[in-house]
């Protein structure tokens, strides 16, 4: 599922395509939500890994303005909730992710981001 | 009786012969081969449940996404991202557990990830499909880029020629060689032959480098070397380099692993 913990990692891969090539951008996205298990301890280990201006672009691509654009120092329950909704139970479905150096567009179908690459497009 | 496994010659290009012998295979016998791979191996299960709360992984090779729910001592604490070649299997491994999972369709010898995203890897059964030292060697070095280089967490799980008495694969001893492992096709049956319409099973192979003992650490260390890692336990260097430790290699049932941890000193 393309959710955007996982987007969040995503990084284009075309040969050559080294810099400027994260975060990929969302274009025509079909958006389902699906409730998910809360875990806070999850959260707070895992905050230090984001790249916290690449999820809050991504989440308004998909519709979703909750988050504040600096990661808050106090990590309030309110606060982690909209970071828990926003990280996993936003499912992109459909549409595609554009790198915004190189411009390849990698779809997603079903839920599934495509990242394979052409045997020649490999670095 | 069933079909037995043959040696294999690679006589096309790595990345065609692997179209043919490994990844339109696993899309063919997708659920037929997941409804027979549901029992974690302790080895692995004992390395997830060490991963600390908060950690973000990748399964390089996810298949079926059985490692996807893990720990079940502690669902959600951890979360694995499944990457694989074959949409069938994704398409099964995505609600992996019944609970929805996050997947990747895309080869093992791409980089579609930010450098060092993850905490931890593993990548299990998955790269003995590899037809060339080079590309295994690769996918090693995938690896060991996808993880935090101050405290990425690798296991690298591959078939051994030594297959357990429990394994029903009887190995051609004709092409053996205990130093560079050895390529083998190994058959699965699709369809039994039925009696009635007299129509004959259907087989096919899946191609296998099955390693040699000390060839999985041996790639490691090469793969390192090229990085310009330091090759150890981080306190037998000073400070200021970057290190891979392997802290553990071994065999169980039928398969080599080993277990590496990077660092920073």
């Amino acid at each position: 599922m393309v959710r955007l913990i996982t987007h969040n990692l995503l990084a284009c891969h075309v040969k050559g395509c080294t810099s400027n090539n994260f975060p990929l951008e969302f274009k025509d996205v079909q958006v389902e939500l699906r409730d998910a298990e809360f875990n806070s301890d999850f959260l707070r280990g895992f905050i230090p890994k984001i790249e916290w201006k690449a999820l809050v672009d991504a989440a308004r691509q998909v519709g979703n303005t909750s988050l504040p654009l600096e990661l808050p120092e106090m990590l309030d329950d309110d606060f982690l909730k909209s970071l828990h909704h926003v990280l996993l139970e936003i499912h992109v479905e459909e549409g595609s992710m554009t790198c915004p150096n190189c411009h390849h567009v990698y779809p997603i179908s079903n839920g599934i981001p495509n990242m394979l690459l052409a045997e020649h497009e490999i670095g | 009786m069933a079909p037995s496994v043959t040696s294999a010659v690679v006589d096309d290009k790595p990345e065609i012969y692997e179209d043919n012998h490994v990844h339109d295979v696993y899309d063919q016998i997708a659920s037929h081969f997941s409804s027979t791979r549901y029992k974690p191996w302790p080895i692995i299960a004992n390395f997830l449940a060490t991963i600390p709360t908060g950690w973000i992984g990748l399964d390089s090779g996810t298949g079926n996404g059985k490692y996807l729910p893990l720990p079940l001592e502690r669902p959600g604490s951890i979360r694995t991202i499944g990457l694989d070649r074959s949409l069938p299997l994704l398409e099964i491994a995505k609600t992996a557990g019944g609970v929805i999972r996050d997947v990747v369709w895309g080869d093992i010898l791409g980089y579609g990830w930010r450098t060092g995203a993850f905490d931890y890897a593993i990548s299990i059964a998955t790269i003995h499909h590899l037809a060339t030292p080079e590309r295994r060697q690769s996918a090693v070095q995938r690896l060991l880029e996808a993880v935090s280089l101050s405290h990425g967490r690798i296991l690298i799980y591959v078939w051994a020629i030594e297959q357990d008495e429990l394994s029903k694969r009887t190995v051609p001893s004709n092409s053996y060689s205990s130093q560079n492992g050895q390529d083998v096709l190994v058959p699965w049956v699709l369809d039994q032959p039925s009696k009635e319409s007299h129509q004959p099973g259907r087989v096919l192979q899946r191609y296998y480098h099955m390693f040699a003992k000390g060839e999985l650490p041996g790639l490691v260390i090469k793969c390192a070397e090229q990085m310009g890692l330091c090759i150890g336990a981080s306190s037998d260097f000073s400070t200021g380099g970057y290190g891979v430790e392997i802290i553990q290699d071994g065999w169980e049932r039928s398969n080599y692993y080993v277990e590496l941890r990077r660092w920073q000193s």
